[in-house]
């Protein structure tokens, strides 16, 4: 007989507190809202100074908001409400295109500032592509012979791309018989394939390298996804000749446009050729179309918004962060400042903290996992070395700067203020992070797919090569980018290692003087100017912030795609 | 009582039973002089296996006065063994008696832990596998292992059955050497068209066999199977049940279990180990389930204690 008391277990009497639960909850939701709010709202103080939208007439916004956002908004909306394939291509065909003009601006940079002409680009080019040749050929003629392919792997790309010695091992070696007083030189060396091309009396003219070095191998892996997708091999063939061509007719067409012809090939290369190939899967496969639309209601609502602003008058805002803050540098008038010399030293600081700290860092965090004792002395000791990498990760980066200091300065005589000591100091503080988040990756990898392995009769190294690594990759490269990402930021050891405030001119080698971003914001912040004090820096800021935001979407990205492969 | 005597124990005691306990399908309740049921639920010893086996086959691996300790806790205690070539071996006995430690020393994957410490000898094919001249890579090549948990790489099925042949850069034939291991290991009728999917994609059943196929792809003399269908169905357990018998045509296997009923299904000898790491007896499986010398395995095998 179920009475009133006997429905007690049912908790209406409130026998089962919840009070201090709730409590508990929604003071962590108002943790986590104010820390999310305060970053928003400094955001968006930030971003207004440096795109000013309120100097614009309030007419102006209104056209775009009609021809741009509205369509966009209603597009995007009948994608999510119908159907899942049509959104990927849209978000698919405005991506794809930004990424290959950020690289196609890439590449116009590195060419432009000197870091590599495009004559040496296309020898480089011809030496890779005879290495790589070459270790193919070795490898399929000869399988079995596991020494020799490690020669061959490391000897081919050397002789091609460096020759045997290096210049640079040479010059060393000289510079040290020269210190000793001997007369004694390196009499010869075999000169590398790359050397050879560059020393060719005649040289194909310009743009026909820059075809054959940039729009030929991208063309070709892009060729390769066509062979697979149509499964026969000549469309590639095809694909890539029709690329090649398509790019060559902006030597003869694009002066007629007023388009420089580098830039011409450039775009069509990383811009022009991944979409044409995409475009193509999606009409092929007849799945998702409607996400075409996209980009074009994209362009078309910019074209009629810039028609229509025009007929009416409306004022245009007057943002601090424009095409010209981009590609000029630092000027005492707020109007003509520019941040063209930081945004590349910044990037040439990265490659070189990537390249320092990435296989430093992994190598270590490999021994430390796989190889090193845990039991014993030994175990022991390797336990204290882990808990002082952890501490070194805490040590302030203004050490870190004077350990660069001491260290690549005075010590080893390096250039002050230069692209490398920059890189390699901020390498040595990121080292720490990528250590460990590299070790976490490689703990991550299951103890079952060791023991498999070893089970099968694989060697230490084996089971390192074929199961861990390609396991623990995604998790490495993640924190690595995101160590890096910390590292672009970073301000106190620039200042310890004396780069300067401005530099007027992109640094064209790794030795060169460094401009950084965020050493130029530094500096931005003490000038008398006001309007460089909240305009310019707060339009340095965004970049800063926007190039961070790219390479910390890179690292998602190339986790997403090794997860999925996995 | 050695090794020897016991291995002539049960001989005798098989023989003497012959005729007695045959096909009557409760195996285990005839043997018990009192006539009651030895084994309350009905472990049948299988009768094909009797009959196949050789009459004396040869001993492939032989332990003599194996001692093995983790730090300062002896998991085995002075284990002696002959485990006949081309027969399924079993070993049964509580958690934490040292079965799968014994396992893992034929192989030696207990030097992968630092502080284990084998004394005493094994010998494989008449050569101690702690010989400092044994590679234990080259021994792990000759001796395959199946685990406790399916675990495939997380690479495609062709990948991972094609893994240890690629380690050995032995590469030619490889599609007939996958096809082949994986119709050994009763696979390939159901993976057969999606050899490059990945092997996660799999059910835990079809993984086990998967990771069977990967381990006899490269030949090996000897299965080493560590619990291989505790983490299974019933179903699925019946499949790998129904493989290893068909393996041991040509392999030797040995097989740990929790599963009395499956060791007395599917073995020829078992080895009944209990707590502290000693083996109590080592027979004919017909014999330790139908009439074990020893009280403690009878009280084991009953359901007594363990």
């Amino acid at each position: 007989m179920a009475t009133q008391d006997g429905l007690d277990w049912a908790g209406e009497s409130g026998q089962v507190s919840e009070l201090r639960g709730s409590l508990f909850k929604y003071a962590c939701l108002g943790a986590v809202s104010f820390a999310l709010l305060s970053v928003l709202v400094l955001l968006l103080y930030v971003a207004a100074d440096a795109l000013r939208p309120f100097s614009a007439d309030p007419g102006w916004h209104l056209v775009y908001f009609v021809t741009l956002v509205l369509p966009a908004l209603g597009l995007a909306g009948s994608y999510v409400r119908s159907e899942k394939p049509a959104g990927e291509v849209a978000v698919a065909t405005v991506g794809i295109p930004i990424v290959g003009l950020l690289l196609a601006a890439a590449v116009a940079v590195v060419l432009s500032i000197g870091l590599l002409s495009v004559a040496e680009l296309f020898a480089m080019t011809i030496a890779t592509a005879v290495a790589v040749g070459v270790i193919v050929v070795h490898a399929r003629n000869r399988p079995r012979a596991a020494f020799e392919r490690l020669v061959v792997l490391v000897g081919a790309p050397t002789v091609a791309l460096l020759g045997l010695p290096p210049l640079e091992v040479v010059w060393l070696i000289n510079t040290a018989l020269a210190e000793l007083g001997t007369a004694a030189r390196i009499p010869l060396r075999v000169i590398s394939l790359r050397e050879l091309v560059l020393s060719a009396p005649v040289l194909p003219l310009g743009w026909m390298m820059l075809v054959g070095s940039v729009t030929v191998p991208v063309a070709g892996a892009l060729g390769v996804v066509v062979a697979r997708r149509r499964e026969r091999a000549r469309d590639a063939v095809t694909f890539v000749a029709g690329a090649a061509a398509f790019a060559a007719v902006g030597a003869f067409v694009g002066p007629a446009l007023g388009v420089d012809p580098t830039v011409w090939i450039l775009v069509a290369t990383f811009a022009v050729a991944p979409v044409a190939v995409y475009v193509e899967g999606v009409v092929r496969r007849e799945d998702g179309v409607a996400g075409l639309a996209f980009p074009v209601v994209l362009v078309g609502g910019v074209l009629a918004g810039a028609v229509l602003v025009e007929q009416f008058g409306f004022a245009p805002p007057e943002p601090w962060l424009d095409w010209q803050f981009l590609t000029s540098v630092h000027s005492r008038t707020p109007a003509d400042a520019g941040f063209y010399p930081p945004i590349v030293g910044s990037v040439m600081m990265m490659i070189v903290v990537a390249l320092a700290a990435f296989p430093v860092g992994v190598g270590a965090a490999i021994y430390l996992e796989e190889y090193a004792p845990d039991g014993g002395l030994a175990g022991r000791f390797v336990t204290l070395v882990e808990i002082n990498i952890g501490n070194l990760a805490g040590v302030p980066s203004v050490v870190y700067g004077l350990l660069g200091l001491a260290l690549f300065i005075r010590f080893l005589d390096m250039p002050s203020g230069s692209v490398i000591v920059g890189g390699l100091a901020i390498a040595l503080l990121i080292l720490p992070i990528v250590i460990i988040s590299a070790q976490e990756a490689i703990r991550a990898v299951p103890d079952s797919h060791r023991q498999a392995s070893y089970g099968m009769g694989a060697t230490r190294w084996q089971t390192i090569r074929q199961v861990v690594l390609p396991q623990a990759m995604p998790g490495i490269l993640t924190g690595t980018i995101l160590a890096v990402g910390r590292a672009i930021g970073e301000t106190a050891p620039l200042l310890m290692i004396g780069a300067a405030s401005s530099v007027r001119l992109a640094p064209s080698g790794f030795f060169d003087q460094l401009p950084a971003m965020p050493r130029q914001i530094f500096a931005w912040s003490t000038n008398l100017e006001p309007e460089i004090r909240h305009g310019v820096l707060a339009a340095g800021v965004v970049t800063l912030l926007v190039v961070l935001l790219v390479m910390n979407g890179t690292a998602i990205i190339i986790r997403n795609k090794f997860q999925r492969e996995a | 009582m050695t090794n020897e005597e016991l291995s002539t124990n049960a001989r005798t005691e098989a023989e003497s039973r012959d005729g007695e306990s045959r096909g009557d399908g409760t195996g285990g309740s005839t043997a018990d002089p009192d006539g009651e049921p030895l084994v309350e639920q009905s472990i049948s010893v299988d009768d094909s296996n009797v009959r196949t086996t050789p009459a004396n086959p040869d001993t492939v691996i032989e332990s003599k006065n194996l001692d093995v300790f983790y730090g300062e806790t002896q998991a085995l205690q002075d284990v002696s063994m002959q485990i006949p070539e081309k027969q399924v071996t079993a070993m049964i006995g509580p958690s934490g008696c040292g079965k799968s430690t014994f396992l893992r020393c034929i192989n030696r994957m207990n030097d992968l832990i630092d502080i284990a410490r084998v004394e005493g000898e094994l010998e494989f094919k008449g050569k101690n596998v702690y010989d400092e001249d044994v590679d234990p890579v080259a021994l792990r090549r000759r001796i395959g292992m199946v685990f406790q948990h399916p675990n495939p790489f997380p690479k495609s099925i062709y990948d991972n059955v094609a893994y240890g042949r690629r380690l050995r850069g032995q590469t030619e034939n490889l599609d007939e050497v996958v096809e082949e291991s994986l119709k050994k290991a009763a696979l390939w009728d159901e993976v057969e068209d999606r050899l490059d999917e990945s092997a996660l994609d799999l059910s835990g059943g079809q993984q086990q066999r998967l990771c069977i196929a990967r381990s006899i792809a490269v030949d090996p003399e000897v299965v080493l199977m560590d619990e291989p269908a505790s983490a299974l169905d019933p179903i699925a357990t019946s499949q790998i049940e129904d493989l290893i018998e068909d393996l041991a045509s040509e392999y030797t296997v040995v097989i740990v279990t929790h599963n009395m009923q499956q060791a007395a299904r599917i073995s020829d000898k078992t080895a009944v180990f209990l707590t502290g790491g000693e083996l109590v007896e080592f027979d004919d499986t017909e014999s330790i389930f139908e009439n074990p010398e020893s009280q403690r395995v009878e009280d084991y095998i009953t359901g007594k204690f363990g």
